[in-house]
């Protein structure tokens, strides 16, 4: 059977529009068709584009003239609301009075249009990229349950097939813990390696911005055009970009995998378990080694994020604060900002000391392993409104338990993507997390591919 | 002439709020806290942050072409 073409990913439309099979006028307006029939029931755009078709008329001559740009050209994207861009209003998910922001191209949006990309529109985010639900978009595997966050329009979007493609940005998992529930692929490249020059801060030293597709190749066509030194994103890197399409169809044999057993593996929802040791046996059945360790300090990393990103966003927000604004905010969100004041400079310094020593113990096991390997959450999709859910046993916080695994790699800095791993009894995805070294996105992307081509999860398409 | 003692919080975190609403970010605050109150325990004293001082950073020019 034919797939729609909103369900194809980009490595199986780039060509056909390279060849010009495929319009990319025919393509965008399948994109807007199918924004109209469904997103009423998902919530995932908070602006579409009134000129994505004049975008894609633009690319279509382009490329009729023989000045095709690469694999995203008239490929329409979607972008997280806390990117900047010239043409669409950014509201950073809130509607607190006094608040704007300008009108100019964020570093991705400006190299998504120069890749020849159309920005379809722009997708909701948790309020200020604080928080894991964003409401009000629901997950397209079942409209009850939250596409996690803070990049669920995203998540919701892409795994729609409401775009090809798109932006997140990721502090303590909010590009993976949506790729994960959603069922789409999610990166968060090393920090530094794309610019978040546009992108509202939420925590400067945790935020990352990335990518989220259908497939790994298609990630790693987004990887290549967002990669890259911008002296206007004082961490990003002035680094080698690698043609990241040369780490696909490569095999794992040889390669070490690393399974940390504490942390990552002592209380998971079974499925979830179930799933990921399997993967880790696909990938060991494939010729990897595996080796398993511990990283004991894991076990006080969450005072180090809550301290450094209540910190950060408080003094980010603090105008706010002293203009009595954060009344205005949504209520987690105000609770968030306004107890970042109670953290104090010695907790914070004592979290950025913290993060020397986990740095290290994660380059110590760099020397001995390829990749990490590990669950992207311990728990699926949870139910809307829903507090606690049973993990592995245990009555516990849905928010608490959702970003147990991601945020180890925001504090650490590094390159970790999830990709779909299987699905629940209940037919809710589950995401499985690859890590690697500063800047081995490479290796990340090449174990990720060959577990892709052992299953057909990411072929299979929520029921709305 | 005596001044009255600082408030730990007006004065000197910086919080202007409602005895009724600093007691619910208090409560709020309770389960952070405890997470951090384990950092506070680990000994770093040899340990430099994972922040560096750049002065060259204002310098920084777009790459030649």
């Amino acid at each position: 059977m034919t797939r729609k073409l909103w369900a194809e990913p980009i490595e199986a439309l780039a060509p056909r529009v390279r060849s010009g099979e495929l319009k990319p006028t025919a393509l965008t307006q399948a994109y807007l068709d199918r924004i109209a029939a469904v997103d009423g029931k998902l919530n995932s755009f908070i602006h579409v584009a009134t000129d994505a078709l004049a975008q894609a008329r633009v690319a279509e001559g382009e490329i009729k003239a023989g000045k095709y740009r690469g694999p995203l050209h008239g490929i329409a994207v979607c972008i997280k609301d806390n990117y900047t861009t010239a043409d669409m209003p950014t509201t950073v998910g809130s509607t607190a009075p006094g608040l704007s922001y300008p009108m100019r191209d964020s570093a991705a949006a400006k190299r998504l249009r120069e890749s020849g990309a159309i920005l379809i529109g722009k997708t909701r985010t948790h309020e200020f990229a604080w928080g894991n639900v964003t409401p009000p978009v629901r997950n397209p595997w079942d409209l009850e349950r939250v596409p996690s966050g803070s990049s669920g329009g995203t998540g919701a979007a892409v795994a729609a097939g409401l775009c090809a493609a798109g932006m997140g940005s990721d502090t303590g998992g909010s590009i993976r813990m949506p790729a994960s529930v959603c069922g789409t692929v999610g990166l968060k490249a090393t920090f530094g390696r794309i610019s978040r020059d546009g992108i509202i801060p939420h925590s400067w030293s945790l935020d990352h911005a990335g990518p989220l597709t259908r497939t790994v190749a298609d990630t790693a066509h987004m990887l290549q055009v967002l990669a890259g030194y911008d002296p206007a994103d004082p961490a990003c890197q002035d680094q080698p970009v690698p043609d990241y399409a040369k780490a696909l169809g490569k095999p794992v044999k040889g390669l070490r995998l690393g399974v940390c057993r504490n942390h990552f593996f002592e209380r998971n929802h079974p499925d979830v378990e179930h799933a990921v040791e399997s993967a880790i046996e696909d990938l060991a059945g494939k010729g990897a080694s595996v080796h398993e360790f511990k990283i004991p300090m894991l076990e006080y990393g969450l005072g180090a994020i809550f301290a450094i990103e209540l910190a950060s966003s408080t003094a980010y927000h603090d105008v706010s604060l002293r203009a009595g604004r954060t009344p205005h905010f949504q209520p987690d969100v105000r609770t968030l900002v306004e107890v970042g004041r109670f953290v104090t400079a010695p907790d914070y310094l004592k979290a950025e000391q913290y993060r020397t020593v986990l740095m290290q113990a994660f380059r110590d096991v760099f020397t001995r392993v390829d990749v990490i390997v590990t669950p992207t959450s311990p728990i699926p999709a949870w139910k809307i409104g829903s507090k606690t859910m049973d993990v592995g046993g245990k009555e516990e916080s849905v928010l608490a338990a959702s970003w147990r695994f991601t945020y180890p790699f925001n504090l650490a800095g590094l390159p970790t993507i999830s990709i779909p791993c299987g699905f629940t009894r209940e037919n809710l995805p589950i995401g499985l997390q690859i890590a690697a070294k500063p800047f081995d996105e490479m290796t990340v992307l090449r174990v990720a591919h060959a577990y892709e081509r052992m299953h057909d999860w990411s072929e299979r398409l929520p029921p709305i | 002439m005596s001044q009255s003692p600082l408030d730990p919080f007006k004065d000197i975190l910086g919080v202007e709020f409602t005895p009724e609403r600093l007691a619910e970010n208090l409560e709020s605050y309770r389960s952070i806290l405890d997470e951090i109150r384990k950092l506070r325990e680990l000994d770093l004293t040899e340990v430099h942050p994972a922040i560096i001082f750049e002065p060259t950073a204002p310098y920084r020019q777009e790459p030649e072409q």
